[in-house]
């Protein structure tokens, strides 16, 4: 059971990489692609945790008590913001796509010849 | 290992799943608002509340509402010819 | 590729990296017993070093501040990247009268979610800003704040009529907002370097613990991640509701 987060990481990974391939359209490639993304987050997360710890704020707390690490949550943190705004030009390239071809399909978009 | 974080972490994996499930665009926007609440209630079990406020805010609200105006332009939008 | 050759493509890859997966899963150190030495150095000795009770903002304000300057540099590059995709379409100069939908059905929002909006709008903008002027007092920062007023300011929108959105909610604004959070950010940096000291160094008064103004830099730092990261959203969110409406015969390409 100890196995756990690293389990539910590597799934959520699987599963967001077979929704890409299996996709039949754009914006639901970016939600699957979303769903890689929070497999690091878990993955991260889970790496800084220790049983008994409390969040790492000391406002009411002496420095001494055991607690998580805060540089992943830190990482983490910055990355949630950020990978919202790639998501956002993901989307924006979405649209120009479909202005451009008509379609959001990837199954149905060759490469342009030419 | 307590119980609350085993089913904590098997909620985050069957939004997931969901959020690949389901096919339709506009049914996923939902699921991904429901995977970031559950996401945000790991977090804040997992006693990081700075990525849990993130995470609320960036997966619950923005992301799914930028989702859904992208599928109304795509609606609307006819494109060339 | 069919859909049936990549499924099998994938097939393959996974089976081949699949017990690499579970080696490492089973080296990996044991779930809540991982020895942590970095972030246990930072929990023990950042409250007498920087006077700032939240160890996750001294992280990304002070001891990792460069890599919290190159995130928010990439969020002002994304912001870009998208705008310029989304106006390019429509040309500069229209984008500040609102455009209309001509054959969509306009729906009358009902008095519930109005009053609703009206309610919740102050108190969110009011608890957005109160994450992130306590960002070094208790959980709390520019990102998460920044991300809290932006969804707020949603509700304008819910609530009312898509003309008063574009009428309150200027582009020009929020445009110059942006760009003010990067180049403070950036002067943090450069700042220091003009007496010497190394770039990004907290050379501020520290103040003192629990107090609001404490931590130095982190303050002035906090406040271009929270201006940028606001602004940010705000633009976003403008230009996607704006592509709903994009009349068909202002289209440049």
């Amino acid at each position: 059971m100890s196995y756990l987060p690293w389990a539910i990481a590597a799934w959520l990974f699987g599963v967001g990489v077979y929704g890409v391939i299996t996709s039949r359209h754009y914006v639901h490639l970016i939600g699957c692609l979303t769903v890689i993304q929070s497999a690091t987050y878990v993955a991260l997360l889970s790496i800084g945790y220790r049983f008994g710890s409390v969040a790492p704020i000391f406002y009411s707390r002496p420095t001494s008590t055991p607690a998580v690490d805060p540089v992943l949550q830190a990482l983490v943190l910055t990355d949630i913001v950020v990978g919202a705004t790639v998501t956002a030009l993901l989307l924006a390239l979405t649209l120009q796509v479909h202005k451009k071809r008509g379609t959001v399909n990837p199954e149905r978009l060759r490469p342009f010849r030419q | 290992m307590t119980a609350l974080l085993v089913l904590m972490f098997l909620l985050v994996a069957g939004t997931g799943a969901g959020v690949v499930l389901a096919r339709e665009p506009r049914r996923q926007a939902l699921a991904l608002a429901v995977n970031g609440v559950a996401l945000a209630l790991l977090f804040v079990v997992l006693r990081a509340p700075d990525v849990a406020y993130s995470e609320i805010a960036v997966g619950t609200a923005l992301v799914p509402l930028m989702f859904l105006a992208v599928l109304v332009s795509l609606k609307t939008d006819r494109p060339q010819p | 590729m069919t859909r049936r050759t990549r499924l099998i493509l994938a097939g393959i890859c996974s089976v081949l990296i699949a017990p690499a997966v579970v080696v490492v899963i089973l080296h990996i150190p044991a779930f809540g017993h991982h020895p942590l030495p970095y972030g246990d150095a930072i929990n023990r000795g950042t409250v007498a070093r920087r006077h700032v009770t939240n160890m996750v903002t001294a992280v990304n304000f002070d001891y990792r501040a460069f890599d919290t300057l190159g995130e928010e540099l990439m969020l002002v590059a994304a912001v870009t990247g998208t705008l310029v995709l989304l106006r390019g379409r429509r040309g500069e100069n229209v984008s500040d009268r609102p455009a209309r939908a001509p054959d969509r059905p306009v729906c009358e929002r009902s008095e519930a979610v109005t009053l609703a909006c009206r309610i919740f709008l102050p108190l969110i903008v009011a608890f957005g800003i109160y994450v992130v002027l306590h960002a070094q007092l208790t959980p709390g920062g520019g990102f998460q704040g920044g991300a809290i007023i932006a969804s707020g300011t949603l509700l304008l929108y819910l609530g009312e009529s898509y003309r008063l959105w574009r009428r309150l909610v200027r582009s020009l604004l929020f445009d110059m907002l942006e760009a003010a959070g990067a180049i403070v950010l950036v002067l943090c940096g450069l700042g220091p370097m003009v007496r010497g000291h190394a770039f990004l160094e907290n050379v501020l008064p520290l103040g003192q613990s629990g107090a609001l103004l404490c931590g130095g830099l982190i303050l002035v730092e906090n406040a271009g991640v929270a201006l940028a990261v606001t602004a940010g959203f705000i633009l976003l969110l403008l230009e996607f509701l704006e592509e709903t409406r994009a009349a068909r015969e202002d289209e440049k390409s």
